[in-house]
């Protein structure tokens, strides 16, 4: 019976430095076990976990440093699932050609003369082409937020052939009979303006429909006003979120919790008791945490209120959920400071300086 | 009142209360601060290492001494003359916290002792 709760406890352990006292606290553990017991409580076990990253961190005497290598890991985490996202969109498959969106739309549109459809230049576009050097000033200065998922599609301008709310009935109609899952519509009065003085009933309205089949989602805006000078339907196809992104952002995001936590913990040792690098890097580490939680408390509460005020058959991807890239500028300003605090951290402690003191061995 | 003193945990009132007798190990730590608490406090070991850690870098409490008893090797602890002070000074803040707070409670109802 000890046996197996002494391999259990081993096993906790393991949350422990491989310096620290693990068979002192092995000893302790098996003698504070009760008679009969043979696995760990689920109070001990995250006690000792939560104690073993505690003592990971090689700073017992301060109270703070848990609660800001909690706060790093954290950010470090989601930015790098963020980032793993991207990387598990490359398995999406691409988006359908010309032709053959042609055909699909013709399928749900019959009748409708959709035109400007042409193939999509990559599956992620900013101002209609794919990322590249040259829009570096665009991402960070201001108009990251072009950066989006590309979609294939066309418009119909002018007279339509048939009145808007036919359009619509008919192509919800035909969405269901070829498999697709249709939304609840979204209906926008076009020029903002709701109550006295405006009359409701007299303002054109754009009404978007989005359904999903597979892998591709359609997004279809009707405008309720036909003239010869406007576009009367804009219909276009994207991919939904391919599976291997879940798995992506959650590899990529623990990954990225433990290794934002080391760091934070090795960088926090090789400063502790250096009074002028240690003030620097301190204030380096506040500022990283500023530049990169603000965006993200920013940008969740809208997201979250978009996601309920819309249907979306695919969330949109999970670096504009943290701001990105429209607020890029401080997601780079604070790794230019993480960067230069993880360089300053490993210069070297000199020699006139005496390390601080730590707990026995 | 008493100034210049960092008010301590509960825990770690409790495990220098514990030292202040004589050095202890892991275990004897928890048994006694459970005595000690009148059961109220039943220190984990992860809780109670990391206290140490911390009592021990700020060198209220150093190590004593090893024993082996049943091919474990028990590691004791003692409380250092700067933990000897520190625990000192914090009974004095809470004798005089408990004393304002028993002539308060005594002004109120006359009856209570």
């Amino acid at each position: 019976m000890t046996g197996a709760l002494a391999r259990r406890y081993r096993r906790l352990l393991f949350c422990y430095p491989r310096a620290h006292r693990r068979d002192e606290l092995l000893a302790t553990l098996i003698e504070a076990a009760p008679p009969g017991r043979s696995r760990p409580t689920v109070r001990e076990a995250a006690n000792l976990i939560r104690h073993g990253l505690r003592a990971r961190l090689g700073r017992p005497a301060s109270r703070t440093v848990a609660a800001w290598a909690v706060l790093a890991a954290i950010i470090g985490g989601v930015f790098a699932a963020a980032f793993a996202t991207r990387a598990g969109w490359e398995t999406a498959e691409p988006l359908p050609r010309a032709g053959q969106t042609r055909a699909m739309l013709a399928e749900i549109l019959p009748g409708q003369d959709l035109r400007g459809i042409e193939d999509a230049p990559a599956m992620f576009v900013i101002y209609g082409h794919p990322l590249g050097w040259d829009d570096a000033n665009s991402m960070l200065f201001g108009d990251g937020g072009e950066y989006s998922l590309a979609s294939v599609g066309g418009a119909v301008d002018g007279i339509p052939v048939r009145p808007p709310q036919e359009t619509l009935d008919l192509a919800r109609q035909r969405l269901r009979e070829t498999g697709w899952t249709v939304y609840r519509p979204i209906v926008r009065n076009m020029y903002g303006c709701i109550g006295p003085p405006c009359d409701s009933s007299a303002i054109p309205t754009d009404t978007t429909v989005v359904a999903q089949r597979g892998n591709t989602t359609l997004t279809l805006q009707v405008n309720s006003e036909s003239t010869t000078a406007s576009t009367f339907l804009t219909a276009s196809l994207q991919r939904a979120t391919p599976p291997a992104v879940y798995p992506f952002a959650v590899g990529g995001g623990l990954a990225g919790a433990v290794v934002a936590f080391l760091l934070f913990g090795w960088a926090s040792r090789r400063t502790d008791g250096r009074r002028l690098a240690g003030g620097v890097v301190t204030t380096l580490f506040g500022a990283t945490m500023l530049l990169w939680w603000a965006p993200t408390l920013f940008a969740v509460p809208l997201m979250v209120q978009h996601h309920l005020d819309e249907p979306h058959p695919s969330w949109h991807p999970m670096w504009e959920w943290l701001g990105q890239p429209t607020l890029s500028l401080l997601f780079v300003v604070g790794g230019g400071c993480v960067l230069l605090g993880l360089g300053l951290a490993a210069v070297p402690r000199p020699r006139t300086e005496a390390a601080p003191t730590t707990a026995p061995s | 009142m008493i100034r210049g003193v960092k008010p301590m945990r509960e825990p770690t009132f409790l495990i220098l209360t514990a030292l202040a007798g004589c050095p202890r190990h892991g275990y004897g730590i928890v048994q006694e601060v459970k005595a000690l608490s009148e059961g109220r406090v039943s220190l984990l070991t992860g809780t109670l290492y990391t206290a140490l850690d911390r009592l021990a870098a700020e060198e209220l409490v150093e190590h004593d001494r090893d024993e082996e008893v049943d091919g474990r090797v028990r590691h004791y602890y003692r409380l250092t003359a700067r933990g000897l002070t520190a625990l000192t000074a914090e009974t004095a803040r809470l004798r005089q916290l408990t004393g304002a707070a028993e002539t308060r409670l005594r002004a109120l109802r006359p009856g209570i002792a």
